[in-house]
């Protein structure tokens, strides 16, 4: 067998506009994967192609075809496009592999998309014919990789910005977004992340009061939401689940009685206040009443930083996990290939022996059937016990992952047969 | 009581908490399956009832109280717990084992009205399983409560980090709303059977029987909560407060009343 490789170029090493000459649609995958089987580049072969990352997988002994291909492309500026290509090689190839699919290896850590990429990457492959015994494990065993780090660590649930951090809260309160309703009270740039992230998370409805009519309409029109007339906002306050306030106001604007009423009105459903406003524009009171959950912009800040110590601790079991397995990947891989050599070697014993037998023919027919018998069982035994030994460190190799002696113990046989 | 089948059941509740309490010591495969798991042990338990109660000569008592409300406890746990209910395993599992594994040491003691009720009186049955199907939603709804002020409490105080994966704050409250009316319902009808059977059975007056009349006020005591909730809005913690309260009351009634009052539930 060949060894296994991964080439190619990401978000880390090239700027978009590498990436973009180096994009590949379905159908220059599927024409690619044939041309490296036919010019006999590599055995087997898959190729990623995202707008993030252009990688090739493949099976080969000489990868001097591949780099061949890889050499006639060019930078923007006609440079040669290695610079900002990475190899693996055999356990590191299968680990960068089992990063990129379980989104380690992603500009934004624990995105679920790229898992699906990969499967597309498989699928082409597949009907490619260009998956083989090696990489056809290797894809099934990274599916279910993934599966276990998105499972097993909290990678996916991580996410970053303000907007977030307020879409995080909103649903440990309610749990759901998509029958909530949220007024935002001015336009200021986070009181619009934080509305924009809900609205991208299913929100119902986002109501929009500003001091300036016109800039709530302008607003509003953005996210699909509705303007509704300044003085209107406290009167609002009772028909809505959610209130991000982010204006510029020198004194709270609502106030603990204000938000007693809305409760009334809701009927004491909880009510979730957002205030990204310096001063604030909510009275701190407010957080007292019983169904009233405030929470202001260092509040948002430090759900941002639990979250980003979380995405850390996850993305370093998550490492561990996939290196743990890219190990085991290659220690199964190794002991199925001896397994194929420990069967060859087997069977060349067993046409030596017969070939023996053979030769003594003439001097075996004069014994009786009963003597024939025991030698042909002395024999046998023979050859396996002399087998024993080697087949033994062959499998203690194969475990350990130790080429040299696997090669050492193969060599006899290997001259033997030439 | 027969001892090895339930001592089997308890086995299963552990494996059940051990699988939310340290999902690493637990094979995958079982981690995915807790559900099952309870399900398995909640139907085992159930059978060992039924085959006493049909088998043996049956005369229910303490063990046999608690261990109704394990397996209520535990086909709660059932019915609620989908996906990573981890917060609820950890309350509910210890619960149903606490319950069996005292039914199992506690000394056997007939609940005294029994002598005089006839054997085959089917109201009997049927008020037995009301008030522990009502008994298991309200333990539900408390442990449930108790999670409630616990996630609560944590954003109040802007403690994100002790929240982890809890549900959300609606849905608890929802749960346990639910439960509570689900227990309500139970513990109304289980007290109308409760008065057939003693109709049926019994020549003196049962309205005035002390255990009756406590029961009446947990009922009422529920009732006003559920009044609070559907009447007024009152939900969050007000409902929490008052099923972690009202369960309370109903455990005490189950195991202390029983031995304190002179009443016809009591044992021995």
């Amino acid at each position: 067998m060949g060894d296994l490789i991964a080439v190619g170029l990401s978000h880390h090493t090239a700027p978009v506009e590498v990436r973009e000459r180096m994009a590949m649609s379905e159908e220059a995958v599927r024409d690619r994967l044939e041309r490296l089987r036919l010019e006999g580049a590599a055995e087997e072969a898959f190729i990623v192609s995202t707008c993030n990352r252009v990688e090739v997988y493949a099976v080969a002994q000489n990868i001097g075809l591949i780099e061949a291909w890889l050499g006639e492309h060019r930078g923007p500026g006609g440079e040669p496009i290695d610079r900002y290509l990475y190899w693996y090689r055999n356990e590191e190839a299968v680990k960068h592999l089992f990063r990129v699919a379980s989104s380690l290896d992603s500009l934004v850590v624990g995105e679920p998309q790229i898992l699906g990429q990969v499967k597309d990457a498989v699928r082409l492959a597949e009907e490619s014919r260009s998956l083989g015994r090696v990489l056809g494990r290797l894809t099934r065993q990274t599916l279910s990789v993934a599966k276990r780090v998105r499972t097993e660590t909290r990678i996916g649930e991580a996410r970053v910005g303000v907007g977030n951090a307020g879409v995080d809260l909103a649903l440990q309160i309610f749990g759901r977004l998509d029958d909530k309703r949220a007024l935002l009270v001015g336009v200021g740039e986070m009181g619009q992340q934080v509305a924009r992230a809900m609205v991208g998370a299913g929100l119902k409805e986002l109501i929009v009061a500003n001091r300036t009519y016109e800039r709530s309409v302008e607003c509003a029109s953005e996210f699909g939401g509705t303007p509704i007339a300044w003085d209107r906002m406290i009167e609002y306050l009772g028909q809505v689940d959610v209130v991000i306030t982010a204006t510029g106001a020198t004194k709270p604007i609502i106030q603990p009685d204000d938000v007693r009423r809305a409760l009334r009105v809701r009927r004491y459903r909880p009510l979730f206040l957002v205030d990204l406003a310096v001063p604030r524009n909510i009275a701190p009171g407010v957080d007292d009443i019983d169904e009233a959950f405030l929470f202001n912009v260092d509040d948002l800040t430090h759900v941002m930083e639990q979250g980003k110590r979380e995405r850390e601790k996850a993305a370093a079991e998550a490492d561990a996990l996939v290196a743990d397995e890219a190990n085991r990947f290659m220690a199964r891989l190794a002991e199925v290939e001896v397994g194929e050599h420990i069967g060859a070697i087997t069977r060349r014993a067993e046409t030596i022996r017969l070939e023996e037998i053979e030769r003594t023919a003439k001097v075996l027919e004069q014994l009786d059937p009963k003597q024939r018998q025991a030698v042909e069982a002395m024999t046998k035994a023979m050859v396996k016990k002399l087998l024993h030994g080697q087949i033994t460190h062959l499998r203690n190799a194969a475990r350990e992952g130790d080429a040299e002696v696997i090669e050492t113990l193969l060599k006899p046989w290997r001259e033997d047969r030439g | 009581m027969e001892r090895i089948p339930y001592i089997a059941v308890l086995v299963v509740y552990a494996v059940v908490l051990l699988a939310h309490l340290l999902p690493s010591a637990v094979p995958a495969g079982l981690r995915e399956r807790v559900r099952l798991v309870a399900g398995v042990g909640a139907l085992l338990h159930l059978a060992t009832l039924a085959e006493e109660a049909v088998f043996s000569t049956w005369s229910p008592g303490l063990p046999e109280a608690l261990s109704a409300c394990s397996l209520g406890v535990m086909t709660a746990y059932f019915f609620v717990a989908h996906g990573q209910q981890r917060a609820l395993g950890i309350l509910l599992a210890p619960l149903a084992m606490v319950a069996l594994g005292t039914a199992l040491v506690v000394p056997h003691a007939t609940v005294s009205a029994l002598d005089q009720t006839d054997g085959l009186n089917v109201w009997l049955p049927i008020h037995l399983a009301l008030l522990f199907a009502g008994v298991a939603g309200f333990a539900l709804s408390s442990a449930v409560g108790v999670l409630y002020l616990y996630v609560r409490d944590a954003l109040k105080k802007k403690r994100f980090d002790r929240i982890g994966r809890l549900p959300s704050l609606e849905s608890l409250d929802r749960i346990q709303f639910r439960s509570m009316l689900f227990g309500f319902i139970a513990l109304t009808l289980g007290i109308g059977a409760g008065g057939a059977l003693a109709t049926a059975s019994f020549q003196e007056s049962w309205a005035l029987d002390p255990k009756v009349l406590y029961t009446l006020a947990v009922w009422f005591w529920y009732f006003v909560a559920l009044q609070a909730r559907l009447i007024l809005g009152r939900r969050g913690r007000w409902t929490a407060n008052f099923s972690i309260v009202g369960f309370g009351a109903m455990v005490f009634s189950l195991i202390g009343l029983n031995f304190i009052l002179a009443s016809w539930h009591s044992y021995g």
